[in-house]
């Protein structure tokens, strides 16, 4: 009796699941996966960061909304970041996600903190190592320069100095605060 | 004179937005590279750490530090990139820095940053030559 009840409920299981899904569906979305793989290289996909061990972050609690959310691109210490959210690809806004190894060749500017209004300076490393995420692109260029002025550029794979230049996605590190001469 | 109003205007806000500290300076145009503790990595970027202020002990060092790429095309008034070469001598290799080591002025940087070192690679070889043959 038992085993049948099990029979049973595989079959309505299975079933359900067959009414449900679309196989063509999987498919499409497949297809869709694997264009943009093949498209998404060619995009000026930018990069960031610098060297970095420690936080020396500020009290990020006082933040409101899309400006204290590390996976929303409004996010404050995105303000020159050009490239997919770590912290929307199973790492942080800090760390990089598994299987993925963060550059120490970095490009580093300063964003302002909403809150206490300081500039704080921000390194943006890249998470080589995988292909890369696909998840939350998010491109904005305070402070970018042209790829000529190569170390103030975003538009650059920072994926330099590690075992493979593959571009996974990004972090935004804070360094400390910028202080005036 | 609109437009020398604005530009004035302009240049006025760029060169405040860069009234910052060396060692933040060093972080926001160096250290991306040459790493936080000056020893660049994988024979990506020479190391700062320990060997820059060798560069002094022969001729043309001192403006060889200057006419360098990253130096030269840093994206900082001459003041300023003055102060920032003289910190990170110190900073990173203030054992080889020589005693009678007189700091960079704006006026010497502005001149030797106008003109570039065209091939830098044979150029550096020369100059860590002189230097090993003067050990």
């Amino acid at each position: 009796m038992a085993e049948r009840n099990v029979d049973s409920w595989l079959e309505a299981a299975s079933r359900r699941l067959a009414r449900t899904t679309s196989r063509r569906g999987f498919l499409a979305r497949m297809g869709t996966a694997l264009f943009g793989a093949a498209s998404l290289p060619l995009l000026p996909i930018a990069r960031a960061g610098a060297e970095v061990s420690r936080e020396a972050a500020p009290d990020e609690s006082k933040l409101q909304g899309a400006a204290g959310d590390p996976t929303n691109c409004e996010y404050w210490r995105y303000c020159a970041i050009d490239g997919f959210l770590s912290a929307c690809c199973g790492g942080t806004h800090s760390s990089c996600p598994p299987g993925t190894e963060m550059s120490r060749i970095t490009w580093i500017g300063t964003c302002r903190h909403p809150v206490d209004g300081k500039d704080y300076i921000i390194s943006y490393n890249d998470c080589c190592g995988t292909s890369f995420c696909g998840r939350c692109i998010c491109n904005r260029n305070e402070g970018d320069r042209p790829v000529y002025l190569a170390g103030k550029a975003n538009d650059i794979n920072w994926c330099m100095g590690t075992s493979t230049a593959a571009y996974s996605s990004t972090v935004a590190i804070v360094l400390g605060v910028a202080t005036e001469s | 004179m609109r437009a020398w109003i604005a530009l004035l205007v302009l240049t006025g806000a760029a060169t405040a937005a860069y009234a910052y500290s060396p060692a933040t300076n060093y972080t926001l145009h160096c250290q991306g590279c040459h790493l936080a503790d000056g020893t660049a990595s994988a024979d990506k970027v020479p190391a700062l750490a320990g060997s820059v202020a060798q560069f002094l002990r022969v001729p043309e060092g001192r403006a060889f530090l200057v006419r360098v790429p990253g130096v030269a095309n840093a994206q900082l008034a001459d003041a300023d990139l003055a102060a920032l070469l003289d910190w990170t001598l110190r900073r990173f290799d203030a054992a080889n820095l020589p005693a009678d080591f007189v700091p960079y002025t704006a006026d010497e940087v502005h001149r030797l940053r106008a003109e570039p070192l065209v091939d830098i690679a044979p150029a550096r070889r020369r100059l860590l030559d002189a230097i090993e043959s003067k050990r």
